[in-house]
C-alpha cells in the first residue's frame, strides 16, 4: 500500500516536471502554426492552422541542407567519438595511463572559450583545404567531444566490470576480446548517455560551424541564427524549424529504450 | 584616327574576352528582405555579364565573425560584400577593403545621386572611396498617424497643450504628444528599444542630436558630457520609465516593434525599415494606420550598408561589374518597388516607386537630413560602451552625469587610440 | 591496481589512449600555444602580426579591468547557482526515473526535447515567451491577478531568469548522465540489503551514493565546465545587460575578440579565465582521486 502511494507520488512528481519541460515546446508547436501577428497577440486567439511557416523554412531557406549537414556531422562526430571515449576511458580506469595529469590535460583543453581556439583552426583548414568540408567540421567537433565523453565514461568502470573481466581473462579470452566483449556491454548505459550528449553537443555547436563552414557544409545552428534578423525576428518560423529540429529525438528513442530503461543486472551476464 | 580605331577595337575585344569569362561571385549576405530582392533579380544580372553569384545568408551577428577570418587571410573567399557602417573604419584600418576610386572614374560611375552624409558614412574613408552605398537603416519616427487625425484628440491636445495635434517637428512637440497619448488612445506614448549595444546606443543617438548635442567636434573632443546630452538622457529616462511598456528596458527591436505592431504603442522611434512591416498583416494589426517623419527637432541618426570588394577577392572586377549593376537606377528602382530602402536619392524620385511606398516622400527628408554616427576603427567598440553605460543610467545604476562622462572619456581615449584625436 | 602493471597492460593501455590524445593534440594544441603567444604581443584583428611584443601588458590590462572582473564575479555566481540547482533537481529526477518502470520512456523523451533545441534558439524562444506585454507567461500570470513581471528589464530579476531559462535548457543533462549511472549499479547489492530489512533511505545512503560518488563528480565537473562557456544564452537574452548584471566571462571575451578586435588581450583572458576554472575544479578533482 505504501509502496503504490509512493509510486503515485513519484508519477506525479515527474509529471509536474515533465510538463514543465514540455508546454513551453509545445507553446513553439503552436506558433509554428500561425504567423508573428497571431503569435503576440494577447490575449492568445484560435488562429487557423497554416503551414506556410514549414513550406518557407525549405523554400525560401536551405533547410534541407542545414538537417543533411546537421546529421552527418553529428553522426559523424559521435560514431568515431564513443569507441576512441570508451577505450580510452578504459585505459584511464585500469591501467590509469598517463596519470592524473594527462587527464587533466584533456580536459582542460576545454576550459578555453572556443573563440579563441577558433581562428587559429582556421588558418590550419585554410592551409589544409579543410574549410567548409565535411571532415574538417567531424574532425572539430570531435576535439571538442572527446575529451568530455572520455572523463564521463571512466566513471562507469567500476571494480565489479573489472572483475567479471578478470574472469573472462582466465577463462582464455584475449585483452581485446575481453574489453569488447565484457566491458562494453556492461558500460552500456555509459555509453548510450555518452552517445547521446556527443550527439546533443555537434548538434548544437555553433561556433566552429559558424567559422569553419561554408554555405555548402552550415548546420541547423547556423541556419536557426539566420531567422534573427535585422528587422526582427522571425518567431513563426523559427518556431517551425525549432519544432523540427527536436525531431532526432524520435530517432533516438528506440536506442535509449533498448539499453537505458530496463537497467542492467551484473548477475545476466555472468 | 586609325590607330586610335585599333586601339579601342583591340581594347574592346580585351574587355568583352575578360567579361565572357564567367565566373562565379562568391558573398556573404545579410538576411533581410533586401538581400532577397538582389536574389530574386539575380537572373538579370547573369544575363547581361555571364558570372553567377552565390550567396551565403546569414543573421547580423553571424556576419562579422564569419567574414573576418576570410578577410585576414591572403587567399579571400569572398568576392564582394555588404559592410554595415560599425565595421567601416575597422575595415579601411585593416586594409581589408579595395579602392574603387579607379574602376568608378574608369567605368563614369556617378556617385553624386548618393547623398552627401551617405557617402561620408558607407563610401568614403579619408579622401578614399571603397564603397557604394548599399541600402540604409536611417532612423526616423514611426508613429500612429490615425490618432493623430482623430477629431477628439485634436481637440483634446490643443485643449491640453494649446497646439495643434500634427505630425511632431520640434521635440518638445512630440514629447507633449509621448505624454499625451499614454493612457489615452493608447496603452503607451512611446516603446523605447532600451537593450545594451546596439538598440539602446542608436536610439539614444537620435535624442542627443534632436536636443542639438553632437558626439565630438572637428578634433573629435567629446562633447557628450553638454547640457544637451544631459538633457537627451534625462528625455530618453523619462520616456522609458513614464510612457513606455514595462521592460522596455530589455527591448531589443524586436520585442519593441512587436509593442507598437500590435497596437499599443503611439510612436517608436526606429529604423525606417520597419514601414513595409507594419503594412504586412501578417505581422501586424496597424495597417495603414502608421506614418513614419524625420526624428523631429532634425534628430534622424543615419546608418547604412556600402558594397565593398574585399582586397583578398579572387574576382575583383566581376566583383566590380555586380555591384554596377546592383547599384544601376534600373536595378535599385525594382529593388525599390519590392519594398527595399536603397540610398540612391533618384529612387525616391522616382513616381512609380512614390505611388506604392508613400512613406519614402518622408524617408527621404530622414536621409537629407540625417546625422551620423561617430564612424573610426573602433565604432563597434565604442557602442559597447555607450549600451552599457546608458543601459546603467536606464536602471539606476549610475547618475545621468556619470554614465555620460564615462561615455565621453571612453569617446575620447578610442579615438586617441585611433589616431583620429587633435589637440 | 595500477601499481603492478606489466609491460603488456601498459602498452594495451596506451594503444588504447593513443588515438584520442593525438587528435586532441593535433588539432588543439597549436591553437593553444599560438593563443599564449599572442596573449604577449599586441596581436588585433586588424594588425595580425607578432611585430610588437608587449610582455604582460595585455595581462595588467586585464586585471585593471573592472568589467572583467564584474563579468568575473556574475559568472560564478551563476555558475555556482546553475550547477548547485541542476544537480539537486537533477538528482532527485534521475532518482525517480530509476525508481519507476511504466512510462519512462516517455518521461525521457520529453527530457531528452530541450536539449536539442540550440542555445540560441532557446534564448530566442525565451525572450518570446517572456515579453512583459505580449509573453504568455505574464498573461497566464495576470488571469490570476499578478502585475507583469519584469523578466528581463531589471538587473536582478535578469540573472534569475537567465538562471531558470538555463535551468530549463540543461537539467535533462544531469538528470540523463545521472540516470545513466544509476541504471549502472547492479542490482545485487539491493536485493541483499533488502533482504537484511534494510529501507529505502538506507538503501540511498549506503548502496546508491557510495556507487554514484564517481559519477555525480565527473557530471558536476563536466557541467561546471560547460556552464563556465555559457555566452550564447547572455548574448541573445540580454547582451549583458541591464547593466553588466548578466555579463558572463565567456560573452565578455568573445566580445573583447571580435568587437575590441584584440586578439592578444582576448587570449590572456582566456588563460586567465582557464586559471579560475582550474582553481574552482581543484577540490573536484581532488575529490577523485581520493576516490581512486
Amino acid at each position: 500500500m505504501k509502496k503504490s502511494i509512493l509510486k503515485i507520488l513519484s508519477h506525479l512528481i515527474l509529471i509536474i516536471f515533465s510538463l514543465i519541460i514540455i508546454l513551453p515546446l509545445l507553446w513553439i508547436l503552436r506558433n509554428s502554426f500561425t504567423n508573428k501577428l497571431n503569435a503576440y497577440k494577447i490575449p492568445p486567439e484560435f488562429s487557423p492552422i497554416i503551414f506556410d511557416n514549414y513550406i518557407e523554412i525549405f523554400s525560401k531557406y536551405p533547410f534541407d541542407s542545414y538537417f543533411i549537414n546537421s546529421f552527418v556531422v553529428a553522426f559523424g562526430t559521435t560514431i568515431i567519438s564513443l569507441p576512441l571515449a570508451a577505450f580510452i576511458a578504459y585505459a584511464f580506469a585500469k591501467f590509469n595511463t598517463g596519470g592524473k595529469q594527462l587527464r587533466l590535460f584533456l580536459l582542460s583543453t576545454q576550459m578555453i572559450p572556443p573563440i579563441i581556439i577558433v581562428l587559429p583552426i582556421f588558418s590550419i583548414y585554410l592551409s589544409l583545404n579543410l574549410l567548409n568540408t565535411y571532415l574538417g567540421l567531424i574532425i572539430a567537433h570531435i576535439t571538442i567531444i572527446l575529451p568530455f565523453l572520455s572523463w564521463m565514461l571512466i566513471s562507469f568502470y567500476s571494480r565489479d566490470i573489472f572483475m567479471i573481466e578478470a574472469a573472462a581473462r582466465s577463462d582464455g579470452a584475449t585483452r581485446f576480446q575481453a574489453l569488447y566483449l565484457i566491458c562494453l556491454p556492461l558500460i552500456a548505459p555509459g555509453l548510450i548517455a555518452a552517445g547521446l550528449l556527443g550527439f546533443i553537443l555537434s548538434w548544437n555547436e555553433f561556433i566552429f560551424v559558424l567559422i569553419l563552414s561554408g554555405k555548402a557544409t552550415s548546420t541547423l545552428p547556423i541556419g536557426l541564427s539566420t531567422l534573427s534578423t535585422h528587422r526582427g525576428v522571425e518567431i513563426a518560423l523559427l518556431a517551425a524549424a525549432t519544432t523540427l529540429t527536436v525531431l532526432p529525438a524520435l530517432i533516438l528513442l528506440p536506442f535509449i529504450k533498448k539499453y537505458l530503461i530496463k537497467g542492467l543486472s551484473l548477475g545476466a551476464l555472468k | 584616327m586609325k590607330y586610335i580605331k585599333i586601339l579601342f577595337l583591340v581594347l574592346t575585344i580585351s574587355i568583352l574576352s575578360f567579361s565572357s569569362k564567367a565566373v562565379t561571385l562568391n558573398a556573404i549576405m545579410e538576411n533581410v528582405p533586401d538581400t532577397h530582392f538582389i536574389k530574386e533579380l539575380l537572373p538579370d544580372f547573369t544575363a547581361k555579364t555571364g558570372h553567377e553569384v552565390e550567396m551565403d545568408i546569414m543573421g547580423y551577428g553571424e556576419m562579422h565573425p564569419k567574414m573576418v577570418p576570410s578577410l585576414t587571410s591572403s587567399t579571400g573567399s569572398i568576392d564582394f560584400m555588404p559592410v554595415d557602417f560599425y565595421w567601416v573604419g575597422e575595415f579601411a584600418r585593416a586594409g581589408w577593403m579595395m579602392p574603387l576610386d579607379d574602376m568608378i572614374a574608369r567605368d563614369g560611375f556617378d556617385t553624386s545621386v548618393y547623398f552627401d552624409s551617405m557617402m561620408k558614412l558607407v563610401g568614403e574613408v579619408e579622401g578614399t572611396t571603397y564603397m557604394l552605398p548599399f541600402y540604409n537603416y536611417a532612423m526616423g519616427l514611426t508613429y500612429r498617424k490615425d490618432l493623430v487625425a482623430d477629431p477628439s484628440h485634436q481637440a483634446g491636445f490643443k485643449a491640453k497643450y494649446g497646439m495643434d495635434l500634427k505630425e511632431p517637428t520640434s521635440w518638445d512637440e512630440y514629447m507633449k504628444q509621448v505624454s499625451y497619448f499614454t493612457k489615452n488612445g493608447t496603452e503607451y506614448g512611446v516603446v523605447n528599444q532600451g537593450s545594451k549595444a546596439d538598440p539602446i546606443a542608436m536610439e539614444w543617438s537620435n535624442y542627443l542630436y534632436a536636443n542639438g548635442g553632437r558626439f565630438h567636434d572637428e578634433n573629435w573632443h567629446g562633447e557628450l558630457t553638454s547640457d544637451a546630452a544631459k538633457q537627451a538622457l534625462k528625455d530618453y529616462i523619462h520616456n522609458l520609465q513614464d510612457h513606455g511598456p514595462v521592460g522596455a528596458a530589455s527591448f531589443s527591436f524586436d520585442e519593441a516593434f512587436n509593442v507598437a505592431a500590435q497596437g499599443q504603442a503611439y510612436s517608436y522611434l526606429t529604423y525606417n525599415w520597419f514601414m513595409p512591416s507594419y503594412e504586412d498583416s501578417s505581422q501586424s494589426a496597424v495597417v495603414g494606420k502608421m506614418a513614419l517623419a524625420p526624428v523631429p527637432g532634425n534628430g534622424s541618426l543615419n546608418g547604412a550598408w556600402g558594397w565593398a570588394i574585399p582586397t583578398s577577392s579572387p574576382n575583383a572586377e566581376a566583383a566590380w561589374e555586380f555591384i554596377k549593376w546592383v547599384e544601376s537606377p534600373e536595378i535599385v528602382a525594382k529593388r525599390a518597388l519590392m519594398g527595399g530602402a536603397p540610398t540612391r536619392s533618384d529612387a525616391f524620385s522616382n513616381p512609380e516607386v512614390l505611388a506604392k511606398y508613400p512613406h519614402y516622400d518622408a524617408l527621404n527628408r530622414i536621409l537629407a537630413s540625417a546625422k551620423n554616427f561617430p564612424v573610426f576603427t573602433y565604432t563597434p567598440q565604442f557602442v559597447e560602451v555607450m549600451g552599457t553605460e546608458l543601459s546603467k543610467a536606464v536602471i539606476g545604476e549610475k547618475s545621468i552625469d556619470d554614465a555620460l562622462a564615462t561615455m565621453n572619456s571612453e569617446l575620447e581615449a578610442l579615438a586617441k587610440k585611433d589616431g583620429v584625436y587633435k589637440n | 591496481m595500477s601499481n603492478n602493471l606489466d609491460l603488456s597492460d601498459r602498452r594495451f593501455g596506451y594503444i588504447l589512449t593513443a588515438p584520442t590524445v593525438l587528435i586532441i593534440t593535433l588539432v588543439i594544441l597549436f591553437p593553444i600555444c599560438f593563443s599564449l603567444i599572442s596573449s604577449f604581443f599586441d596581436y588585433t584583428l586588424i594588425n595580425k602580426s607578432f611585430n610588437d611584443f608587449i610582455g604582460i601588458d595585455n595581462y595588467i590590462n586585464s586585471f585593471k579591468d573592472e568589467q572583467l572582473f564584474n563579468s568575473i564575479f556574475v559568472t560564478i555566481y551563476f555558475v555556482i547557482l546553475v550547477v548547485l540547482l541542476e544537480f539537486i533537481l537533477g538528482f532527485f529526477i534521475a532518482l525517480l526515473l530509476n525508481s519507476i518502470t511504466r512510462f519512462k520512456s516517455i518521461y525521457y523523451f520529453i527530457l531528452l526535447l530541450p536539449l536539442l533545441i540550440n542555445p540560441i534558439v532557446v534564448g530566442l524562444i525565451w525572450r518570446m515567451f517572456l515579453h512583459p506585454q505580449l509573453g504568455i507567461f505574464n498573461y497566464l500570470l495576470s488571469l490570476i491577478n499578478i502585475e507583469p513581471v519584469n523578466w528581463l528589464g531589471d538587473p536582478q530579476m535578469a540573472f534569475i531568469t537567465i538562471i531558470f531559462v538555463d535551468i530549463w535548457h540543461q537539467v535533462s543533462f544531469m538528470i540523463i548522465l545521472l540516470l545513466a549511472g544509476l541504471s549502472a549499479i547492479p542490482k545485487e547489492p539491493y536485493e541483499a540489503a533488502k533482504s537484511d530489512g534494510a529501507n529505502i533511505y538506507e538503501c540511498f545512503i549506503h548502496i546508491t551514493l557510495p556507487y554514484m560518488r564517481p559519477v555525480i563528480v565527473v557530471t558536476i565537473l563536466i557541467r561546471l565546465i560547460f556552464a563556465i562557456k555559457t555566452y550564447d544564452l547572455v548574448y541573445i537574452m540580454t547582451k549583458g545587460g541591464p547593466g553588466d548584471s548578466t555579463d558572463l566571462i565567456s560573452y565578455y571575451i568573445y566580445r573583447s575578440a571580435f568587437i575590441s578586435l584584440n586578439l592578444g588581450e582576448a587570449a590572456a583572458m582566456s588563460l586567465i579565465l582557464l586559471v579560475i576554472i582550474i582553481i574552482i575544479t581543484i577540490p573536484l578533482f581532488k575529490y577523485m582521486n581520493r576516490l581512486d
